[in-house]
């Protein structure tokens, strides 16, 4: 009964008011909860939890969002695991035929135009709007297709949270009755902290503003 | 017993355990059905469904008010007025209350709570263990009379809609539980405050053409020719208006919201 009592310990912990720790799973209801510990409890509490348990995010960190996301291996991945790395984000969709894998190759091009180790340091991350057609299975295979390499992270998620990060990074989106997506074209810097630094607006230009603020992050440490 | 039963056993008393806490300290909103329907979206591009199929679900009978909100901020101190994230939640968030869990004169106990932003919404409506309406929920059930399931031939509602749409903003709210209630026993749709829906954000058709909404196809993918179903729907147009203006984190003095629930 080990893991039931490392679930019930989990639900105390959660339930201090003042353990600013379990913010991740205190305010979700039962369902999510049971999600939390149940899906990858084993050994060790989620990575959700983990991750709120170690960090104190700063007030315009985006990491403060207990929202979590599964890559394209399977893996769960807590936003507040992207820190400490300089971060490009785009909101996406496999299926895009127009604007998605044209940022895409923007995103390459920018990673391409680092300085080799300024390169190593960043991450450049995809999440995807559709969550129900971008399966683990197709976001690999579409790492496979674009050629991602393993600084790349692709995310898929549930409603819920792609709208937080969504809302968080001022990105409006809307399912069509097609299934496709209709979505606001921006990219996000984030600097190691989470923060915004900057946002590309648009398919045009802004390579050169993206590389600058890129590498000034990924030179500051 | 194996090990996944374990975890499943383990998980149902963290959500036993999780469950019974907030129910103790939140107050017990009620809440009615709102059968299911469709919903014709007032503004839609050329791709959109004319028809949304919308299923039953239940929706609180009125707005969340200051009382319920002070138990939220009350049980959640991140969410309260001084201690709440800048990305949260814009700087005149709860600004008419008189402390963090005082709401003072301006913002009476049974009165809707305004000045709350999407993410604060939102995560009352979690720990209440309920959840925002969607937009075609909203008005679906924001579309009914107060005597008949279609509230585009009731006069009477019309009436008190617009009289409402041209009052200035109160200084302090009305009593929720004054408003009328309408066919499906909700009350306050109209003519209390404007009320947040969980996807807000996907109102980008209508949104303004500067930053990166308008419907400059380099800017927004996917945009297409934008159409108004029923151009005598002024104050759909006006919601749409609104929702297409916010971000996550504004906060207005008549903005408020109400939760809504799965049907079991």
């Amino acid at each position: 009964m080990k893991t039931t009592a490392l679930c019930l310990l989990l639900a105390t912990v959660a339930l201090g008011a003042e353990t600013p720790a379990a913010d991740c799973c205190k305010e979700k209801p039962a369902a999510k909860q049971d999600a939390c510990c149940a899906e990858k409890a084993a050994p060790k509490p989620d990575a959700c939890c983990a991750a709120m348990e170690t960090a104190t995010f700063s007030k315009d960190s985006i990491y403060q969002s207990d929202v979590t996301f599964t890559d394209d291996t399977g893996r769960a991945v807590a936003l507040g695991s992207l820190r400490g790395r300089p971060v490009m984000l785009d909101m996406f969709f496999a299926s895009c035929g127009y604007a998605c894998p044209l940022t895409v190759t923007d995103m390459l091009a920018i990673q391409e135009r680092l300085p080799a180790e300024q390169r190593s340091q960043a991450v450049f991350v995809l999440v995807s709007f559709d969550t129900v057609r971008d399966t683990t299975e197709v976001l690999a295979k579409y790492r496979a297709q674009r050629g991602l390499d393993g600084q790349w992270i692709i995310l898929r998620g549930d409603d819920d949270a792609v709208r937080e990060l969504a809302a968080l990074l001022g990105v409006k989106y809307k399912q069509e009755a097609d299934g496709m997506f209709s979505h606001s074209n921006v990219v996000t810097i984030l600097n190691r902290e989470g923060e915004i630094v900057h946002q590309r607006q648009g398919l045009k230009g802004g390579l050169d503003e993206a590389v600058a603020a890129l590498a000034g992050l990924a030179a500051a440490k | 017993m194996t090990i996944s039963s374990l975890l499943r056993l383990g998980a149902l008393a963290l959500g036993l355990v999780a469950g019974a806490v907030p129910a103790a300290a939140q107050p017990a909103a009620r809440m009615v059905l709102i059968p299911a329907g469709t919903y014709a979206p007032l503004l839609r591009t050329t791709k959109d469904a004319a028809q949304v199929p919308v299923a039953a679900f239940l929706l609180d009978e009125l707005p969340v008010t200051n009382a319920d909100f002070l138990a939220f901020v009350t049980a959640n101190p991140k969410w309260r007025r001084s201690q709440v994230s800048g990305l949260f939640a814009d700087s005149s968030y709860l600004e008419h209350w008189t402390g963090d869990l005082e709401p003072g004169a301006k913002a009476p106990p049974g009165a809707p709570v305004v000045r709350v932003s999407w993410f604060a919404a939102r995560a009352y409506a979690r720990w209440a263990g309920k959840r925002l309406p969607t937009t075609a929920e909203w008005e679906l059930a924001a579309g009914a009379g107060y005597t008949q399931a279609d509230g585009r031939t009731d006069e009477a509602l019309k009436r008190d809609l617009y009289a409402w749409l041209a009052r200035p903003v109160p200084a302090v709210q009305a009593d929720a539980a004054t408003a009328r209630r309408n066919f499906h026993g909700a009350r306050g749709l109209h003519g209390l405050v404007w009320e947040w829906v969980d996807d807000f954000n996907t109102a980008m058709v209508t949104g303004e053409s500067r930053g990166d909404t308008g419907l400059e196809r380099d800017l927004f993918c996917g945009a297409g020719a934008v159409g108004a179903k029923d151009t005598t729907d002024y104050a759909a147009f006006m919601r749409g208006a609104l929702r297409s203006s916010l971000q996550a984190k504004n906060t207005t003095t008549a903005l408020g919201f109400r939760c809504a629930k799965n049907l079991p």
